[in-house]
């Protein structure tokens, strides 16, 4: 299953390496990833694109929020269809 | 007596440190951070992108001096980082501190790799202080230049690279908070010469703001258990007729021994324990029934396989334990977990009932509530078939050999420490039969590499511990293998006059290794033998300073070798030529339930006794 994750980072050094860093530890691919800035300089949002079952996601979302300049990470769903479609975050 | 109303109003002033707002170079910061966090003894070896502060805890040191000359920051300097970290490791463990290295850039930094890599694995409170080539040649390819963050990053907890010279303080402050709170940790500060060099203002309290950890951590530390969750425990309890609890190593790091005593025993529930737990529950009490496991005793893992209901305490399933993890605790009806670390729940083994804080709250709350709800129930037949499988399979070993087994050493030695002396260990058969057969009463007496399983950790450990514990009995069980790995550190004992007692098993051979070949690999002792090998222990540890070093080859002399090795004062080695055909038993194969274990020649088993296919297993 495809599943589309939102992390929230602090711009520390090294923070993108080690949440990268952590998905291949863990032996988990990242299909698709960008990077963009918030209205906070300190903080970037990052968006990841991934392969697998649910317990594989529940899991990396776990390992994530374990990063210590992780802010958030958050698991998106699609809602609704075609043009009028969007991720809203859901619960993990 | 304060009332939480008044501590409610009473913002929690901090006192200012003396020294806020004094000039400081960097280095001179990273001493008083040292000195205000930690304050015990530093393990580490210099070099060139470091030297700056180790000048400065020497100068640190001269001014502190008390009246009887002892130094603040002992500074311990090993033969090898990897040394240092396995001693600040140790430290760690043996007291529940902090342990601290501080190293040099390249490879020093990389020399501490294991070392971190093992205190994260097993969650042991670490902060590693390493030099790094100044800020304007980083990434030029520096001599001593290493990727520190990055190589770090991947095995420790958190790891900062300070680029930015005001955020020193408050990094280093954060490092130990960090490496202390939540989960324990390894965390690593890289810190460039310049930075160290940099002249700044102390400030005495800064921390770094992560809010997204903190955040977290908070929330599991206000996670308290409800009479909900208390109810619908006990309500499963209750239904229960073989109870039984798992406990691990997270019950050491949250100092939850006397609330799992408490528990237990309230109760009236059995204790197994992991590797990492021994110590949690004294093994010599009645709902003692010691290590579960690859190697945990038959009647542990009999009792796991029998149980109706499992509730795992600071323990994660690992596949040392749960090799196969639907055949684990197959019979167990209801299973219970409580971590400090969401993501250790349902990791590995779905469970019905959960709690996320901190242990003892945790406990304390279970054993009022089990209390004040009056509840009781009759267990007597699970204790009377426990009782019994304790006394059918009891651990056992070769006692008619003529060669002298390392069980029956490990039994003498028992038999004078009575569980209360700390005992490190190499890895390999050694560090099994050392878990099987020493008796632990309370905590932080055990000290072994259970997740990473590194051989070389034993002799650094003792070390480090010995120097947590003056006062203590440390001996360091190790393996000839495993000694070797870090054996320059035998002139580390003798140079600080430390008491340890070395007992060294020598089977002439990699021996857990030679088992697997074997049990797996048709008696292929591939790069196992090492009898030609031409080392003499004795006289290795004798030209390191050893005078009490000898050799034990009778197994007449076994209990006045022992008396003697354990009774005299200063720093003893002691080389046992051990049986090399010794097996660790029981086993649990890889890929095998604990209904398949191995107990070898010597326990009896419950089912008829399995022998593994002689088939390259994919299992590990
Ligand atoms: C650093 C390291 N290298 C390799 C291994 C794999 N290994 C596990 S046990 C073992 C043999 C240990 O031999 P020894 O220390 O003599 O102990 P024994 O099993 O004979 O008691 C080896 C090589 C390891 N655990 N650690």
């Amino acid at each position: 299953m495809k599943h589309t994750l939102s992390i929230l980072l602090q711009n520390e050094s090294g923070a993108l390496v080690r949440v990268a860093g952590l998905f291949a530890a863990r032996h988990v691919n990242i299909d698709a990833l960008t990077v963009a800035a918030t209205h906070d300089p300190a903080v970037s949002q990052l968006t990841l694109v991934l392969h697998g079952d649910e317990g594989t996601l529940q899991q990396i979302l776990r390992q994530v929020r374990k990063l210590v300049d992780v802010l958030d990470a958050s698991s998106l769903s699609v809602v609704g269809s075609g043009m009028r479609s969007h991720l809203v975050a859901t619960p993990a | 007596m304060t009332t939480p109303m008044q501590t409610a109003l009473a913002a929690p002033t901090i006192p200012t440190h003396p020294l806020a707002g004094q000039a400081m170079s960097g280095a001179e910061i990273v001493v008083q951070v040292l000195a205000d966090e930690h304050g015990g003894v530093v393990f580490g070896y210099s070099g060139g992108a470091i030297l700056p502060v180790y000048d400065a805890v020497f100068r640190y040191n001269a001014e502190h001096r008390d009246a009887a000359g002892h130094e603040p920051l002992p500074l311990v300097v090993p033969a090898n980082e990897q040394g240092a970290g396995f001693m600040a490791a140790g430290y760690a463990r043996a007291s529940g501190k902090v342990g601290v290295a501080l190293v040099t850039s390249g490879p020093g930094a990389t020399n501490l790799v294991t070392p971190i890599r093992d205190a994260m694995a097993d969650s042991v409170p670490f902060v590693a202080i390493c030099g790094q080539v100044p800020t304007s040649a980083l990434g030029s390819d520096a001599f001593q230049e290493a990727p520190v963050a990055n190589i770090m990053g991947a095995c420790a907890k958190h790891v900062f690279l300070v680029s930015d010279p005001q955020k020193l303080e408050a990094t280093l402050r954060t490092a130990f908070e960090i490496a202390r709170s939540g989960r324990p940790g390894p965390v690593v500060v890289d810190i460039p010469k310049d930075v160290q060099n940099t002249t700044l203002k102390f400030d005495g309290n800064s921390h770094l703001p992560i809010p997204g950890y903190r955040a977290r951590l908070n929330a599991v530390a206000a996670a308290k258990l409800g009479d909900e969750a208390c109810a619908s425990l006990f309500t499963a309890l209750a239904q229960a007729k073989r109870p039984l609890i798992y406990a691990g190593g997270g019950v050491v790091s949250a100092a939850a021994a006397p609330a799992l005593t408490t528990f237990a025993e309230t109760f009236g529930i059995p204790v197994v324990t992991s590797l990492m737990g021994l110590g949690d529950y004294d093994t010599t009490r009645p709902l003692a029934l010691h290590m579960l496991g690859m190697h945990g005793t038959a009647y542990a893992n009999y009792a796991v396989e029998d149980c109706d209901f499992l509730i795992a305490l600071g323990a994660r399933f690992d596949d040392r334990v749960a090799g196969v993890p639907d055949q684990f605790a197959a019979h167990a009806r209801f299973i219970a977990q409580i971590d400090i670390d969401p993501a250790e729940i349902g990791k590995v083994k779905t469970v019905d009932w959960h709690h996320i804080g901190p242990l003892v709250a945790a406990l304390e709350k279970l054993t009022a509530w089990g209390r004040s709800h009056a509840f009781h129930s009759d267990l007597s037949a699970w204790h009377a078939h426990l009782a019994q499988l304790k006394h059918d399979y009891a651990m056992n070993y070769n006692r008619d050999s003529p060669l002298i087994q390392p069980e029956a050493v490990i039994e003498a030695i028992n038999r004078q420490t009575q569980g209360r002396a700390i005992v490190a260990t190499g890895v390999g058969q050694h560090q099994m039969w050392a878990a099987q057969y020493f008796d632990f009463r309370a905590p932080r007496h055990w000290l072994t590499s259970g997740s990473m399983g590194t051989m070389g950790f034993g002799l650094p450990s003792a070390i480090g511990a010995q120097f947590a514990r003056p006062d203590a009995l440390v001996i360091d069980v190790d393996g000839d293998g495993s000694i070797r790995m870090n054996v320059g550190e035998l002139e580390t004992v003798t140079t600080y006059e430390l008491p340890l007692k070395i007992l060294l098993l020598n089977n002439g051979v990699d021996g857990m290794v030679r088992q697997w070949q074997k049990l797996f690999f048709k008696g292929r002792f591939s790069a196992t033998d090492k009898s030609l090998r031409k080392k003499d222990f004795v006289a290795a540890a004798k030209a390191d300073g050893f005078e009490w070093a000898q050799r034990l080859e009778r197994k007449a002399d076994i209990e006045t070798t022992i008396a003697a090795f354990l009774a005299h004062r200063g720093p003893t080695f002691l080389e046992v030529m051990i049986d090399p055909d010794a097996g660790v038993y029981p086993m649990v194969s890889p890929g095998a339930s604990y209904a398949q274990m191995i107990t070898g020649p010597f326990i009896p088993s419950r089912s008829a006794p399995i022998t593994p296919e002689l088939a390259p297993t994919h299992m590990f």
